[in-house]
């Protein structure tokens, strides 16, 4: 419709009458008009139905009345939660296997991940089909839960912390990722370092690595989360009290109801809370400052058309 | 189609090389008779193609560690299917006995009831998750304060940092019907059910369950389900924008002639995508169902679980059939969602 309106008239008076009209509606933009008030107030609501769950716990952690009130503050303050976590052995003693795992998991996949990548965005290697077809099998068919059990209990894996460090060590969608990352450092860079004498592994830890901080920030971040939130391995493949990690020790506390044998001096309710809280915690804390990373990561992948 | 011309082009330009060269050879080194030179040449061939790899040497060895990692995670577990047609339990002999752990399997009513529960509770959380990420994502693209959404944005993410068995723990206070459950304290106060009643156990409830843990999953996933749709809205020219505007369209119609159909392609890609894993859910069914409500949450991977690890005297041949038959179907669905988006997007999904 528009198109006829332009051939008809004269194409300097059209386009100044098109000028005055975005002017208006530029004007009218700045303003605040109804559709903007409710659809700050229904955001209202959902940043309310987003916090109230975390708000709550945080605010019962610290809380020594262990009965359901509707309050934004506790009413008897108290740290005993934490307290009783960080002085009881069973407690304190998964919170510790969780870090552990997730350093030696993130740093595992990494390496994995990097290497892999590396090694499939050389363009003129002969046999790179081979290889990414070896890896993208993996995506398409899997032995399942019971092969993959007999198998890491022969590697004497079953009932140790490691097998969260192994599990997750491949995950071929982040040396896809990486692989993609990879291609786009100039090619002009490798040739000058193997000019200068540079072997493959040099290259890779002199000029590659140094130039993909950022993507190396996105994808171990993927791998902390994976390992630290991993609940279900540990469930299948451990079940000694000194090799459980925490997210274990938290839902057997809390929905099953296995609680530390020791006295405590906590409500059960403020104990669960805190448990909670510190398990959140480490991410709560980077989060803030992470999160472009974490947005990164998924952007890298799925918007590279 | 470019990419087949230019295939056939790299070999036409070979070909020519070949022909070059064996005339070289021809010249050179005195070679009479054709079939002399071509054996040169392919010998010559070979040596480069070994001293090539010879020469990325080291690109092998760095890829050596992932594929000891692969071989140990998954190709050597996948000998372990045969396992599917025998009988292995932890004590006594393995005895081969054909395709009676499939019969049994497609004999046992659990066995149907997982298959159904796992394909009804992905595809429809998937459906729903989806819906709430794309409305989300269409409004707060409407935000014109930068500040207001960058925060909400760092907000609706943060559930989905949270791992599984903490969102089971918050949600299970939060719905136990004890004396710390806020829900069933607030319906309680509001005398929706009786105050001096026993409340409701809501997960442990055959017609709460279901709807429950779609819920827990609208509030974990669509907060970050809106990436990919925000980081598409973001693409829009915003001529269109101001073009709907110049025509007198109005905000709502606005968003519903420019924002939506330009998510559509997105829509179908993230469909595809998660379409391809519906049959791997596990732990967010297996943080939260108990015995009480396995008819409508139990999932193929929860029901081998139990089957293997909850029972006296577990057949693991019985649940590798079980866990082959969901590998058989899932691989079906990746390729299939690997075809599909090949079709629309011209890239695969692998």
């Amino acid at each position: 419709m528009s198109e006829d309106k332009i051939k008809l008239s004269s194409e300097d008076g059209e386009s100044k009458a098109k000028k005055t009209k975005i002017n208006t509606i530029v004007k009218k933009r700045s303003k605040v008009d109804f559709f903007d008030i409710v659809n700050y107030l229904v955001f209202i609501i959902i940043a309310l139905i987003v916090v109230i769950p975390i708000w709550k716990v945080v605010v019962d952690s610290f809380n020594q009345v262990g009965v359901y009130q509707f309050k934004l503050l506790p009413t008897k303050f108290t740290i005993d939660g934490y307290r009783t976590i960080l002085e009881t052995k069973q407690l304190y003693r998964p919170f510790i296997n969780s870090i552990i795992t997730t350093l030696a998991g993130t740093l595992a996949g990494l390496a994995v991940s990097t290497l892999g990548g590396y090694v499939l965005s050389q363009e003129d290697l002969k046999g790179r089909s081979i290889l990414a077809y070896f890896l993208l099998f993996t995506m398409i068919f899997s032995g399942g839960m019971i092969p993959e059990y007999l198998v890491m209990k022969k590697l004497g894996l079953v009932n140790s912390m490691w097998i969260l460090v192994v599990k997750h060590a491949v995950n071929v969608y982040n040396i896809i990722l990486m692989k993609n990352f990879f291609e786009g450092i100039p090619k002009s860079l490798h040739e000058a370092a193997r000019i200068d004498g540079c072997s493959a592994m040099g290259i890779f830890l002199k000029v590659v690595l140094p130039l993909s901080k950022a993507a190396l920030a996105s994808i171990g971040l993927m791998y902390a989360v994976t390992v630290w939130n991993d609940y279900s391995t540990v469930k299948i493949y451990i079940t000694d009290p000194d090799q459980v990690n925490f997210q274990y020790k938290l839902r057997n506390m809390v929905m099953d109801g296995d609680t530390p044998t020791t006295s405590y001096n906590v409500s059960q309710s403020t104990l669960y809370n805190a448990g909670i809280v510190m398990a959140i915690l480490p991410f709560m804390i980077l989060y803030p400052f992470l999160q472009k990373y974490f947005v990164q990561g998924v952007n890298v992948g799925a918007v590279k058309e | 189609m470019s990419e087949k011309t230019e295939k056939t082009r790299q070999k036409r330009t070979s070909e020519t090389v070949k022909n070059l060269q064996i005339e070289e050879i021809k010249k050179t080194q005195n070679v009479a008779s054709d079939q002399e030179a071509v054996a040169i040449w392919k010998k010559k061939k070979t040596g480069k193609f070994w001293k090539k790899i010879w020469n990325d040497k080291g690109f092998y060895l760095m890829f050596l560690p992932v594929a000891i990692f692969v071989i140990l995670l998954y190709y050597w577990p996948m000998l372990g299917i045969r396992f599917a047609f025998f009988d292995y339990k932890p004590v006594g002999p393995l005895k081969f006995v054909g395709l009676a752990n499939f019969q049994k399997m497609f004999s046992t009513n659990a066995f149907w009831v997982s298959f159904g529960n796992t394909l009804f509770l992905s595809i429809l959380k998937l459906l729903i998750t989806t819906a709430t990420s794309v409305i989300v994502s269409v409004f707060l693209n409407e935000m014109r304060l930068l500040w207001a959404k960058k925060t909400l944005q760092t907000l609706i993410y943060l559930p989905h940092f949270m791992s599984w068995a903490v969102v089971a723990a918050i949600f299970s206070l939060m719905l136990s019907p004890s004396a710390t459950g806020m829900i069933n304290g607030v319906l309680k106060d509001l005398n929706v059910i009786d105050p001096d009643g026993s409340g409701i156990y809501f997960l442990a409830n055959k017609a709460w369950w279901r709807p429950i843990f779609f819920l827990i999953n609208i509030w974990k996933e669509t907060g970050w389900g809106t990436v990919i749709f925000l980081a598409t809205l973001s693409g829009i020219n915003p001529e269109l924008y101001e073009a709907a505007e110049i025509d007198g369209a109005s905000r709502m119609q606005r968003i519903w002639h420019v924002t939506v159909p330009a998510l559509s392609q997105t829509i179908i890609i993230v469909l595809i995508l998660n379409l391809a894993k519906v049959m791997n859910m596990f732990e967010s069914v297996f943080v939260l169902y108990n015995s009480a409500v396995y008819d409508v949450s139990d999932v193929i991977s929860t029901y081998i679980y139990r089957q293997t690890f909850t029972i006296a005297l577990p057949n693991y041949g019985y649940t590798t059939a079980v866990g082959l038959f969901k590998s058989l179907v899932g691989g079906g669905l990746v390729i299939l969602c690997n075809w599909a988006s090949k079709k629309i997007r011209g890239r695969g999904i692998l």
